[in-house]
């Protein structure tokens, strides 16, 4: 089953590639999902306890992050190049949403998900759920979340996850991915086309 | 006792000297330079109990109200707490963090970082974060390899220090002092702005 996920993943990222070629898409720099297709709904709580529907953003462009705030590398810096995108939407920053899921709701309460949003200046939600609602929503973008106990660190264990953000457009379709490591340019330039 | 001075002096002298060969010896081997050290900004808590123990956060206790529940189910655990460097399931209740630098080694031989150390955080690790089709993985590794005449760039999505356990924030315009400890070239300190 997992090993089908990360196919499954890895084929979704392939395909995000391949639409992403110069003959394919002048204007998007991130991987484009053709043809979009309705990004399936989301039942979550926010950090501040309150519940949160991916459905009720419609009018916005929401940026859906899969990760764990234990993580001091990809996520953060993921979350970093996020927040520097949307303030560099200038006017229009209030109409992206940054959502970040966690895929360690053991470790990440909603107490611990508030210090987190707060250490980077508290622009987005910080999202956790039911084990069934964390397990429904990586199903529905194909995020892979292995748990893994590693020897040779302090850390009880570690997550290898999926790196892409999942970008649903203002209509609630899933349009883009964009892979780690894309630009903040690539990000604003991408963020711009989806507002216009 | 006026006689004894002259061999107090000359000790002295003798000391004077040997230190500073030993400092030539030693700036001869250090062919590791560090640039461009950033650490990425932090929270130091997870927002519970183990808050109590941090100063930094005592005015804080708005973010602990709703949160009834994750206060419950670490009651047990206040033992724990206590000795929190050595406990594992503890690490998780704080807060961590990365330093990036950039290593250039001038010399002959290959070198590399086998440690480094903070005082803002419980502990430090090596780690290395690697893509495997869209999934990252990050591992502690027990050295990063800095090739003779050449560089190492750690950075997101790669090679990293790991700030476990950050005992205060890591705020942006703050710097953090860590000391790298490298195979042959002796010790380092750097002072990396957090960003």
């Amino acid at each position: 089953m997992q090993r089908f996920r990360t196919t499954a993943a890895i084929a979704i990222g392939f395909v995000c590639l391949l639409a992403a070629g110069p003959a394919a898409t002048a204007d998007f720099r991130g991987g484009v999902l053709k043809p979009p297709k309705p990004a399936t709904d989301l039942t979550l709580t926010t950090q501040d306890g309150k519940p949160f529907r991916l459905s009720t953003q419609q009018g916005k462009v929401v940026a859906l992050w899969f990760g764990y705030t234990f993580c001091p590398d990809v996520c953060p810096t993921t979350l970093a190049e996020l927040t520097r995108a949307r303030q560099q939407l200038g006017k229009d920053a209030d109409r992206l949403r940054i959502v970040f899921v966690t895929v360690d709701p053991e470790r990440d309460t909603p107490a611990r998900l508030r210090d987190y949003v707060k250490a980077f200046g508290g622009n987005f939600i910080a999202a956790t759920g039911t084990p069934e609602q964390l397990a429904q929503a990586r199903k529905a973008y194909g995020v892979v979340a292995e748990k893994h106990v590693v020897s040779g660190t302090a850390a009880a264990y570690l997550i290898d996850h999926s790196a892409f953000v999942y970008v649903v457009d203002r209509a609630g379709r899933l349009r883009l991915m964009f892979p780690f490591g894309m630009s903040v340019e690539d990000m604003v330039h991408d963020f711009k086309l989806l507002l216009d | 006792m006026h006689n004894r001075l002259p061999i107090v002096a000359i000790g002295i002298a003798a000391l004077g000297i040997t230190a500073m060969l030993a400092g030539t010896v030693l700036a001869q081997a250090q062919t590791i330079k560090a640039t461009n050290a950033w650490a990425r900004r932090a929270p130091a808590t997870g927002g519970h109990d183990a808050m109590k123990m941090d100063k930094t956060m005592s005015g804080d206790k708005g973010t602990m109200g709703g949160d009834k529940s994750a206060m419950g189910s670490m009651s047990g655990d206040k033992g724990a707490m206590g000795s929190m460097s050595g406990d594992k399931g503890a690490m998780g209740e704080h807060g961590n963090g990365a330093v990036y630098v950039t290593l250039s080694n001038s010399g002959s031989q290959p070198d590399a970082l086998v440690s480094a150390s903070t005082d803002v955080a419980q502990t430090a690790e090596l780690h290395q974060t690697t893509r495997d089709g869209g999934v990252m993985k990050m591992r502690p590794v027990k050295a990063i390899p800095v090739p003779a005449g050449g560089k190492t760039e750690l950075k997101p999505g790669g090679y990293h220090i790991m700030l476990m356990g950050l005992k205060q924030d890591l705020k942006p315009g703050e710097k953090v002092a860590v000391t790298l400890k490298f195979e042959h070239g002796g010790e380092t300190r750097i002072e990396a702005p957090v960003k």
